[in-house]
Parts: structure tokens; sequence; C-alpha cells
């Protein structure tokens, strides 16, 4: 009896000394935030999370992808020759003036002279001219076969010989950081040394990078001294926040119930489209890929599909109401073509399946000559959104009588059976070269149609064609409208509608309270590096 | 009331053990439509009335897709252990009276699976054998059967030294003859018990690989799924989507263990003596 109450004793003992342990520990958490809070009383820095996914696998350098490729956004540690204003049009940083010749096949360029280095040295042309060929060579991320060369005629004049007109050029040259020649290696990508509005003082793989302010910034002196980017995924960025320790934390549709103190939830629309391909020609196979889909094909089944998803329905449910409905892969985009919107409507979407020959069978699933109307649509694993608007469209669309199964699939083998299969795909970019890669047919690749999903209309490629021939830009924005509809035939409702638009996806951000992150524009897909392209013009309410 | 003897309490659990992963098994294949259907205005409900369990993200009823979870996790289970259980008699046996040769070349084998990590091995198979269902059958298959094999060689071994079959042996009778008739039999209860143990290993080690996403595919409700997806949630206070699901699969790894242990009482009384 008396063993058995030491021993009570004793466990009574440790449950307070433990108990009183936390407490402390607690306390001096505490105590160390306070400490925390006072350090950022200077308030002219940030700590900004991104996806683990953001972080540039091969550093920064321009020619493995940095500040280009699928998620565009400004490099910040070097200037470009161009960049897109708010609306999307094209301004001047780096060039004084830019023109191209009646071919359009010469692109000369003017920059300014009083630029320098980090490292004390100028910028010169021949360090633009280096750039771009350096990119041509090694960049796999970025497609550079429209430059045949760029040369240094002087030192602020730069040329690019091309191979064929490409009238979008300068949203290219808005993606390309300038490198210098002489401190260029192959471990650029760690050391960056640029001539933009800040300089990379510490990158931590896998963690974080730090940038600080350059003092000598030819442009507007950044309000904001010292950025930290952390790398984690959504639910770390959530207790990031709930902790205190971010001053911006990225965040999803999912979390954006969460009320935290200390912080608002800021939405930025963005151009980060989800939908997803219609194999629009009969099955073929070649090399073992099989490519197109006997249901599918059929265009009335694409146009009953296009009109029988109620948009708004899904943006609320799906996205907590944080999206905007799409119905192009450019929506508010200069080049968009508001010919492509469509009302939902199901009664009619019924109509036109019952009038193509799709007849309600006994399970409520139509049929056509023994053709199902039915096919998987294909998500890729782990990206819930993409999961729950997969789940929803299959749900909507059984109501129309179409049975859709979903699948998760990895990317290993997603691109493939999207030739035959409806894929949820994300894209948006500040680039109507989108539009081309989506419906532009490409020769001698699969069946000689469009990459992605089967589908070939001549005079959409024609279009486009054109667009990219035209020696001006507004010239070009007029084409690129016309591939999407020119009254006739084209991508939208009453064309061919080989792409189902659903949404474009807010970017989401908890916002410390008393943090202006400025007038942002609409953003890309990604939700990373974006954020930050006006970071210098951020500030702190005192 | 009579106070029941042991063996009836050892009979009383397995009868209980067996009862509880029947009902998880029929219920779990009956409910397999509900489990995938989504409703997304009735997403995130905590526990409640009309939902035991509460929902996940997508307005899946979060006990449909525990038990269809665990019943396809049982399925794969039984599945694998028993082509592993069969892999391990047939080369238990073989290296035990095949010869110096073939012995060693088993052994040989055995050791080397036994050297690389269960998961890692696991993980080599599926994604190999292209991930899914038939993927992660074959990886847990051909990853179990080591420990057993070695069990049921050291047995056989012991055995070929016992009286009754060297008597066999002399009087002429054939190998398969002794195996058929001496060794299969005394080998039996082992075997089972080994069998029911594989269970639960291979229960755990299809979550744990579908949790680290090399298994079954995101939109199937297996237990490893719905593990990995509620973790992205925990954060928010969304309890419900861990606890439950967790609890079932430690219930069920228990309860197969239980039952291994009561078979093991029935069948070889002798190997339980405190």
């Amino acid at each position: 009896m008396k063993k058995r109450l030491i021993s009570i004793l004793c466990c009574a003992a440790l449950a307070v000394s433990m108990i009183s342990t936390t407490v402390s520990a607690a306390e001096n958490e505490d105590a160390s935030e306070n400490v925390s809070e006072q350090g950022t009383t200077e308030k002219d820095e940030v700590v900004v999370t991104m996806p683990p996914t953001s972080e540039p696998a091969s550093g920064f350098d321009p020619a493995y992808g940095w500040g280009a490729g699928e998620h565009v956004h400004e490099p910040l540690i070097q200037s470009t020759l161009t960049v897109t204003t708010a609306d999307l049009q094209i301004a001047n940083d780096l060039a004084t003036e830019y023109s191209v010749s009646d071919d359009g096949l010469t692109w000369t360029v003017k920059i300014r002279d009083d630029v320098k280095f980090t490292d004390g040295e100028p910028l010169t042309a021949s360090d633009v001219a280096f750039t771009y060929n350096n990119c041509k060579e090694k960049s796999t991320v970025n497609d550079f076969t429209m430059l045949e060369e760029a040369v240094a005629v002087d030192d602020t004049t730069v040329e690019f010989h091309m191979t064929r007109p490409f009238s979008i050029w300068p949203y290219t040259m808005a993606t390309v950081g300038i490198v210098p020649e002489h401190a260029y290696d192959e471990n650029y990508g760690q050391n960056p040394i640029g001539s933009g509005r800040y300089i990379m003082k510490q990158w931590d793989k896998g963690q974080q990078v730090i940038f600080e302010a350059n003092p000598d910034y030819y442009g507007e002196e950044p309000k904001i001294k010292r950025l930290t980017v952390l790398f984690m995924e959504e639910d770390a960025a959530l207790i990031a926040a709930m902790a205190g320790q971010v001053d911006v934390a990225h965040t999803a549709a999912s979390y954006s119930e969460e009320v935290l103190d200390g912080y608002n939830l800021v939405s930025v629309q963005s151009v980060d489209n989800r939908g997803f391909n219609l194999p629009a020609c009969d099955p073929v196979e070649q090399d073992g890929i099989t490519y197109g889909n006997a249901f599918t094909s059929d265009v009335n089944v694409r146009r009953a599909i296009n009109i029988g998803i109620d948009r708004e329905e899904m943006i609320q449910n799906v996205l907590n109401g944080y999206g905007t409905a799409a119905y192009s892969i450019c929506d508010q985009m200069p080049w968009y073509n508001e010919e492509s919107e469509v009302e939902y409507d199901q009664e009619e979407a019924k109509r036109l399946l019952d009038e193509a020959g799709w007849v309600e069978g006994d399970d409520g699933i139509r049929e056509k000559d023994g053709v199902r109307a039915a096919f998987t649509l294909l998500f890729s694993t782990g990206d819930s959104v993409r999961q729950a608007l997969a789940e929803d469209t299959a749900n909507q669309l059984r109501e129309i009588g179409i049975e859709v199964t979903t699948e998760g699939v990895g990317w290993d083998t997603a691109y493939d059976r999207a030739q035959s299969e409806p894929l949820m795909w994300g894209w948006g970019a500040h680039t109507p070269m989108e539009l081309y890669n989506i419906y532009h047919t490409v020769e001698g690749s699969g069946i000689g149609q469009a990459t992605y999903s089967p589908y070939a209309n001549e005079t959409v490629d024609q279009y486009m064609d054109e667009a990219l021939a035209a020696t001006d830009l507004e010239e070009s924005y007029e084409l690129w409208k016309k591939a999407q509809w020119d009254g006739t035939t084209g991508v939208t409702q009453e064309g061919d509608i080989p792409w189902i638009w659903l949404c474009n996806v807010d970017h989401l951000y908890f916002v410390r309270d008393g943090l202006n992150i400025g007038e942002q524009k609409i953003h890309p897909h990604g939700h990373g590096w974006s954020i930050v392209n006006n970071v210098d013009q951020w500030s702190w309410e005192s | 009331m009579k106070r029941w003897n042991r063996r009836q309490r050892v009979l009383a659990g397995l009868i209980l053990s067996v009862t509880f992963l029947a009902v998880v098994c029929i219920a779990g294949s009956l409910c397999t439509q509900q489990a995938l259907t989504t409703d997304l205005s009735q997403k995130n409900i905590a526990p409640g009335a009309e939902h035991i369990f509460g929902t996940d993200w997508l307005g899946r009823d979060m006990l449909m897709r525990t038990l269809k979870g665990l019943s396809l996790s049982i399925l794969i289970g039984i599945l694998a252990a028993a082509v592993s259980a069969v892999i391990a008699l047939v080369l238990g046996v073989a290296s035990a009276t095949l010869g110096k040769t073939v012995d060693s070349v088993i052994t040989f084998v055995i050791d080397l699976v036994m050297g690389i990590p269960h998961m890692l091995l696991l993980i080599l198979i599926s994604v190999a054998m292209g991930k899914g269902l038939t993927g992660v059958i074959v990886g847990v298959a051909l990853s179990h059967w080591p420990s057993l094999a070695r069990l049921i060689r050291a047995e056989v071994i012991q055995l070929k030294e016992s009286p009754y079959i060297q008597i066999s042996e002399r009087l002429g009778k054939s190998k398969w003859y002794i195996v058929k008739k001496h060794m299969l039999p005394h080998l039996l209860p082992q075997f089972i018990v080994g069998l029911i143990l594989l269970f639960p290993h291979a229960i755990l080690h299809e979550s744990s690989i579908t949790f680290l996403g090399f298994g079954l595919s995101t939109e199937q409700p297996a237990i490893g799924i719905v593990l990995s997806e509620s973790m992205q949630y925990l954060a928010m206070g969304r309890w419900w989507l861990a606890l439950f699901p967790g609890i079932f699969l430690v219930a069920t790894v228990a309860v197969f263990y239980v039952m291994g242990q009561s078979v093991r009482k029935l069948i070889d009384p002798g190997s339980v003596h405190e």
C-alpha cells in the first residue's frame, strides 16, 4: 500500500513539473515573439511565403527559366528590356525605344546608357545580346526558336534577327532578365548579379531566399529594403501566419474561411485558369498513344458541355467564391475576344445532345450508335482544387446525361493520356502565345494536330500566323481575337470549342494588417513570384 | 454468472474479431457508390447526426470513406498476405528439403530481401508495376514472405531430425510423401498463425505506401489517401478527418493481431505456456 502511495506521489510530481515546464516554455515563446515584433518596427522589410515549387531548381538564371517559362514574373534581380503595365500593355524598362522592320524579321532596341550592374560594371548592348544568345542556346523552358541571333550594334543598340516574324517579341523582352557577360558562368544561378531592384543576399536551398534593395538602382528607389521568401506548403504557411511569423502567406480557397488575428485576406484576380480539353477527332492510334475520343469528337457534345456547366455554382462551391468564370485561356487580356462568353443553359445543352442523336438510356446516361456518353476526367494527383473541379464537373454533367468518372494521374502519364481523355489543366500567362500553344497545329508531332489535345482548324491557324507576322501590336491583338472567333469559325461556343474553360482561380494571401501590397497586375498561372512583382512599391502604414 | 475459462474467452475474442472484420468488409463493399459521391454543398461538416464521422472538403461522407477504405485495405491485406504466405511455405519447405545448394540460394534470397527496408522494396515494386491496385498487391505480396519463410525452414529442418521422419525415410517413402503426410500437418498451425499475423503488416504497409503517394490513386477511398488528405486540414481544426479513420485503422490492425494470438492459443496450446 505504501509503495503504491509513493508511486502515485511520484507521478503527480512528474506531471506538475511537466506542466510547469510547458507553461514556462510558452511564456518564453511569447517573450521572443515580442522581440521579433519590435524587430519589424523598422517597417521596411517583409517576409513572404511561396509554395516549394516556386523555388527555382536551377537557380536565378534566366537561361534556365528564372522569371519566365510557365510561371512568368518579373526577375527582380535582373532588369528586363520592357515591362508589362497594370493593363498588360508594354512599357520600357532598360529599353528607351524599339522598332521592327517591315518584314518583321529585325527588331532594333535602344537601351539606357546609365545602368550599372551591382558589381559596378556598366550594362551595355553586348550584355543584352549575350543574354539572348545564351538563352537561345541553353533554354529548355522558353521557346527561342524564333530568334536567329542577337547582335550588339554599338554600346546602346541591340538588334534581334528573327527566323520568322514574331509580333509579340516585346512580351518576351519583358521576361528575360539581362545578365552580365563578364560575370556569367555555370554558377551564375547560385550567385546572380544583375541591375534590377534587388540583390540576392542569401539562399538556403529548400528554405528561404533573402533579397536586399539595390542601392544603385537606376529607377525609383525601392521602399521595401529587405525581402525574405520562405518556401512552404499552404498548410505550413497558414500555421506560420497563425504564429505571426510571416507578413504575407499564400493560401488556398479551402483555407479562406480561417480568420487570423492581425491579418486580412487579400484576393488578387488572376488569369490562372482551369479548364479541360475535349479531344476533337475520332480515335486513331500512333506510336502506342491514342489520339482522339469517339464521344467528344462530336462538336455538339462539346457545345453542350460548354453551356451545361454552371461556372458560378462551381466557383461558389469549389473556390468559396474566390474566382471568376473563365471562357477562354486569356480572359481580361488585351487579346481576349468577348465572344467567348456563354450563358449557362442546361435545357439548351440537353436539346443539343438530343438533336445530335445522343438519346438517354435506362440508367439516365445517353448513347448513340453504341457509343456511351461517357469519359474519364483526369486530374493531377495532389492538386485538391483540380480534383474538386473535376468532381463538380462530373456531378453537373450527370444532370445532362453524361457520365464522367474522375481519376488522379501523375504528370508522367498525364500528357499522353490527355490526347484521348479530358484532363483538368491550368494555364494563363501574360502573352498571347498561350493561344498558339493550345490551339495551333504543330507539324510533325503526334498526328500533326495541336500539341496538348487533338484539334486542327486551318482558319484559326492562319489568323495566329498572321498575328505573329503583324508589325504592330494593336493590329496583332485584333488577329488574336479573330483566331478565337471571326464571325464564322473559331474556338468558341459557335465554333469548334475544343477546350472548356471553367474558372480563373483568384490568388489568395493572408496579409499582415498595415502592409499595403500595392496595385497587383492580374496574376498569371502559378501562385508564387507574381505577388512580389511590385514588392519595391509595398509599404507599411505607420 | 459462471466465469468463462481461458479457452472460452479466447474463443469469444476470436469471434468478436471475425465479426468486426466481416462487418467492415461487408459494409465497405456495399457503400462503394456513397463513398465516392461528392456533394460540394455538404463540405467540411463536423460529425453530427446526419454524418456521424463528418464530411471532407469534397462533401464526401467520412463514415462511408472509412468503411470503404478499410474494406479495401483488408481485401488487399488478405490477398497479399495469402500470396506472401504461400511463397513463404513453398520456399521454406524447398529450402529445408531440397539439399544444400537450394538451401543456400534460398537463404541468400531471404537475407537479401530482409536486408532491404520493407518500405523501400514496397515502393520500388509498386512503382515498377505502375502503382494502383495491382502495384500495391504485388508489392506487399513480394516483400512480406521472408520472415515466415525463415520460420518454416527452421521448423522443417528440426522436423527432419525427428525419429518418425527418419524412420519414414528409411522405409523408402518418397520426399513428396513425407512432405505431404508428415511435414505439412505439423507445419499447418505455425503457418496459419504466421499468415494471420501477416495481415496487420500488409494492411499497415498498404496504407503507408498509399499515404506516401506511391500506392492507390487519389480518387479512391483508400485509408492511406484519406489520412494523407486529412493532414492538410489539421491546422484548421478539422480533427474528424484524421481521428476516426485513424482509430479504425488501428482497431483493424489490433483486431487482426488478437485474432492471430487467439488462433495460436487454440490450435497450438503448447506455445503459450505462461
